[in-house]
């Protein structure tokens, strides 16, 4: 009985032994062994959950088809998801060999090296960096090497709700075309019926946190931001970035034109919810909005005191550095196939996007009218923190908390943004 | 006089069943009103002002899910994770329980601290190595990574001695006394006495491991080996939600261990009660 | 004689006989935790143990780790986002620990009498206990948006209103995660107590009430003092799990707005998947298993030196 029961327990334990090393050994087994016959397969994570997300499916089955030598393996996931299933499995080379991800989150990982430079990607025989656009491309470099290849590219617009325009005495064909407008028509558009001091309506939707940047559009517009158009200063103290954060900031808190501590969703849930009539964003919400059955027009966004600019954003294919050899010829093959005119037909027609190409013909393009809108003054863009090493730490731990802290009135504009201003360029210092 | 009492106690009883009714109301409402927006078109979701039910009923979520979701797939694949762990889990915290509650031995101080220790630390901070001992393995995106670490929980071997200490040792002394083994002792006397302790635990880790997110999350590179929570969280993005399937998605996440809790929900009571912790 | 010789060769060999039957014993105990041992060994204790090691490092998780002494720990202290965080830790903590706890025993003690729907009433208070925070929070959020939040939207009706919502209002957002996690918790605290009452014998009520005492006395003389064990092990249990706050603030906030709501797991969260600083992150974590340890060793302290045994 003893020995019985002792077998048994010894047996367990032999067992739970056996598959660690037996798994063990298959694991290891992996690596580049299909490199030499059969197709090269390279793992592809990206966050098109989207409506986009039927278009990105689309080109990759068509490459997939197209050719026998290079197998895309992908996986669609929400950003956070990607982004927090991305950093274990990177650090331990279980990741994936092509990654997508927005311009700005790039250097973060090209500083640590675990993505390679795609200098030799570009060229006449593979991506033509001369027929795209020229910011998307720029937008990959980081100490002087590009370590992406665009995969979008877009700008954000004015989107405005055009019964909401009607009821407020507005003219509904006429998106306002500077701040002055913006302002007087946002509170035009803010209502307040019951008198309890919170708007059942707001002339505008804007968020501060977890979203695609739209406050330093506004920074941007006077001359400000947050970091200057080199990466290397804090802006954020400059009189023109204070002059437009308090400007906004009164409007908010004290006209209540748009509600505060929105995020990036919220701030889209509020307009597709018909709780408010103006929102700048990018293509992405068209689908949305529609299903919603509003009525919206869709404009470069208000011009301001200094400048006319909106945001210019893109998403590009990074390359794992453990990807090399035929890995990395396949990687680059597939890049040039996603950038040639045939698929970037496909892909502004199929999501709205503007293409990534500047030489594709409007009557290419005239399936998706979305497309066309949103690749017009592609030069009036600028990117956010491009090149600035750490995105995460100046965007989400630093600019982000400090503009929340204003918008509760915890704090004055200069004495807030002026410890950010600090806080950003210690990050930026450490850095070089 | 009586009658004073017995309309006094009438009062008392409506008023305690009220009472209870609007607790009972108020822990259920997030799930009913889960139930209620899974089963209302997008459009009415987010309309202003609004309401619980729908006014336009549809079940096109839950085809929606299918469409979006393998959830069948999904399914049965936190079955898989939650079920082995269950089961192997109750095997190996009892064995542990068994020689912690019952048996001399030197160092059983020591090693009861380090389940104290374990039941303390933040499962957060073992991620990142236990994640790079996974790759080093070759287990990422494998069942034996998603199950294995599970294999033994520190707070069902805490759980499990403080039921076993409880429970009189006069039986097994019986038996020692007629050369049992130790095994035969744990296997035929001591677990049969557990099984309301065992049911509970067996409940806890079923729902921990069924609910959990961020580990299957992590570990899991494919819808061939992602759980339910996983897959769910596939559903949210910064700016693009669909609040109608997720909210389909999540019923019928949430629905079998609301469904394995109310059938064993009479034992698991009593599993508690018998624990008697002291 | 013979008895003679009987009762000298007796204690020895029944000394040798319990030798070796602790010996018997002892090996059989670790063959009984040997798959746990090897188990928690490698799963659990080794990453734990690499873990610490990182927390002297500057570990970026991409490139190899460089030994940086105490450095981290150091930073620490001079650090005002893990002021705030332990800050936030112990408020969450120090308030949802007592009113779990006293709500759990509230329902316990009604739910332990019988009354009409005591099933259905118990049942609805466990539900929550068995179902995913992370799935429920987003039900929470969306139920507590100012604008279209069903529940904003009631309480907006009965003159409560929040103008920024309660989870983007700086002072109103930890208390609506705080909410949320006695919601998720409460049950599970009152079956624990549940059990603690129905091992009380009845007869001790019964005595009470032959002489006369009322329902306050009664549970101020038997039931308080008897669920004294039952309290303790709720209340370390409780307060171990506070202090590891992470699911409903991970979904309703993110530890916003402006860090409000962001507990040391959290930070930890932060620090180490977003900025890649896992070194820091693992020494932020390590001060928090101390903050546990510390806290569940003055707890059992408190309630040891109080215990009533009967």
């Amino acid at each position: 009985m003893r020995l019985r029961s002792r077998g048994r327990l010894v047996a367990i334990t032999a067992a739970i032994a056996l598959m660690s090393t037996a798994c063990a050994g298959q694991g290891q087994g992996g690596g580049d062994a299909g490199a030499a016959n059969g197709p090269v397969t390279l793992k592809f994570w990206n966050g098109f959950t989207g409506p986009d997300r039927a278009a990105v499916e689309g080109i990759v089955k068509k490459y997939n088809a197209s050719q026998n030598k290079v197998r895309i393996d992908m996986e669609i996931m929400p950003w956070d998801v990607f982004f927090e299933k991305l950093l274990p499995s990177l650090g331990s080379g279980t990741g994936p060999d092509i990654a997508a991800m927005d311009t700005a989150q790039i250097p973060q990982y090209a500083a640590r090296n675990v993505f390679q430079p795609l200098d030799d990607a570009y060229g006449p025989q593979g991506v033509d960096p001369n027929a795209l656009v020229r910011s998307a491309v720029d937008a990959t470099t980081f100490k002087g090497k590009k370590y992406g290849v665009p995969m979008n590219f877009t700008t954000l617009k004015l989107y405005w709700n055009k019964d909401m325009f009607r009821e407020a005495g507005l003219d509904p064909e006429k998106p306002p075309a500077d701040w002055d407008e913006f302002g007087s028509y946002a509170k035009k558009l803010t209502k307040d019926d019951d008198g309890d001091g919170k708007p059942e309506q707001y002339g505008l939707a804007i968020a501060d946190h977890a979203t695609i940047a739209m406050w330093p559009i506004l920074f941007w517009q006077n001359g400000g931001g947050v970091v200057s158009e080199d990466g290397r200063t804090a802006t954020l103290d400059d009189p023109a970035t204070i002059e437009a954060a308090r400007h906004w900031a009164d409007l908010i808190t004290k006209d209540k034109i748009a509600p505060v501590g929105l995020g990036g969703a919220d701030a889209d849930k509020l307009f597709q919810s018909k709780k408010a009539a103006m929102e700048i964003v990018g293509p992405w919400m068209t689908t949305g909005f529609k299903q919603a059955g509003i009525d919206f027009g869709i404009a470069m966004p208000p011009a301001g005191p200094k400048a006319q600019v909106t945001l210019g954003t893109s998403v590009a294919f990074t390359l794992s550095a453990r990807a090399v050899g035929a890995k990395k010829q396949a990687a680059e093959n597939f890049f040039a196939y996603w950038n040639s005119k045939e698929s970037q037909t496909y892909w502004s027609v199929n999501s709205g996007f503007p293409p990534n190409r500047t030489d594709l013909t409007a009557d290419a393009l005239k399936g998706n009218p979305y497309s066309a809108l949103f690749g017009q003054d592609a030069d009036k863009s600028r990117f956010y923190l491009a090149g600035v090493q750490e995105f995460q730490k100046v965007n989400e731990t630093i600019f982000e908390p400090a503009l929340q802290r204003v918008l509760n009135g915890k704090g004055d504009v200069e004495q807030v943004f002026g410890q950010a201003d600090k806080d950003i360029q210690t990050v930026l210092d450490n850095a070089q | 006089m009586g009658q004073d009492n017995r309309g006094l106690r009438l009062t008392w009883r409506i008023l305690t069943t009220a009472i209870g009714l609007a607790i009972a109301l108020a822990m259920l409402f997030p799930l009913v009103w889960m139930v209620a927006t899974s089963l209302k078109p997008e459009s009415e979701i987010v309309s202003f002002p609004p309401k619980l039910l729908p006014t336009t009923f549809t079940l096109d979520n839950y085809t929606g899910v299918w469409e979006r979701l393998p959830f069948t797939r999904l399914f049965l694949n936190t079955v898989v994770f939650a079920g082995t762990v269950t089961v192997c889990s109750l095997l190996f915290d009892s064995m542990t329980a068994y020689a912690l509650a019952r048996l001399r031995f030197r160092g059983k101080g020591v090693v009861f601290v380090l389940v104290l220790v374990l039941l303390m630390v933040p499962f957060q901070v073992t991620l990142i190595p236990l994640y790079d001992l996974l790759a080093h393995l070759g287990w990422i995106n494998t069942f034996q990574g998603l199950i294995v670490p599970r294999l033994t929980n520190a707070f069902g071997i805490f759980f499990l001695r403080q039921f076993l200490l409880s429970i009189p040792r006069d039986l097994e002394d019986a038996a020692r006394v007629d050369g049992a083994s130790e095994f035969r002792i744990y296997w035929r006397i001591v677990m049969p006495l557990a099984v309301p302790a065992l049911l509970t635990l067996g409940l806890f880790h079923f729902m921990y491991n069924w609910n959990d997110l961020l580990w299957p999350l992590i570990i899991s590179q494919d819808a061939s080996r992602q759980t339910l929570p996983a897959g769910l969280a596939l559903f949210m993005g910064q700016h693009v939600v669909e609040y109608g399937p997720l909210m389909a998605a999540s019923v019928m996440t949430l629905l079998p261990v609301v469904v394995f809790f109310i059938i064993i929900q009479r034992r698991f009571v009593a599993g508690v009660a018998t624990t008697g912790i002291r | 004689m013979t008895t003679s010789v009987t009762t000298a060769a007796k204690p020895v060999a029944r000394r040798t006989r319990a030798g070796s039957a602790r010996r018997r014993q002892a090996r059989a105990a670790w063959l009984f935790m040997l798959p746990t041992l090897v188990v928690l060994g490698v799963f659990v204790v080794w990453p734990m143990l690499q873990a610490l090691y990182l927390s002297f490092t500057d570990y970026q998780v991409f490139a190899p780790a460089r030994w940086i002494g105490l450095g981290n720990y150091q930073k620490l202290l001079s650090d005002p986002a893990f002021g705030n965080a332990l800050v936030n830790t112990l408020y969450y903590a120090a308030v949802t620990t007592p009113v779990s706890v006293a709500l759990a025993l509230g329902l316990a003690l009604m739910l332990n009498r019988p009354m009409p729907l005591r099933g259905f009433v118990r049942t609805a208070v466990f539900v929550p206990v068995v179902i995913s925070l992370a799935i429920v929070a987003i039900a929470w959020s969306f139920l507590l948006d100012p604008d279209i939040g069903l529940l904003s939207y009631w309480l907006s009706k009965v003159g409560i209103v929040s103008g920024q919502g309660w989870l983007r209002d700086p002072s109103l957002a930890m208390p609506a995660v705080m909410l949320v996690g006695i919601w998720k918790n409460v049950g599970f605290y009152m079956v624990m107590y549940l059990a603690g009452l129905q091992s009380i014998p009845t007869a001790l009520y019964e005595a009470a009430r032959v002489d006369g005492a009322g329902a306050w006395p009664q549970f101020r003389r038997i039931t308080w003092p008897l669920l004294a064990n039952q309290t303790m092990l709720i209340v370390i249990l409780a307060a171990i799990s506070t202090l590891q706050a992470f699911d409903q603030i991970f979904v309703m906030t993110h530890g916003g707005p402006f860090f409000r709501t962001e507990t040391l797991v959290m930070m930890t969260y932060r620090v180490g998947f977003k900025e890649f600083q896992f070194g820091y992150a693992a020494a932020v974590s390590w001060a928090l298993v101390l903050l546990i340890f510390v806290l569940s060793m003055l707890q059992t302290a408190y309630f040891r030196k109080r215990a009533v045994t009967y």
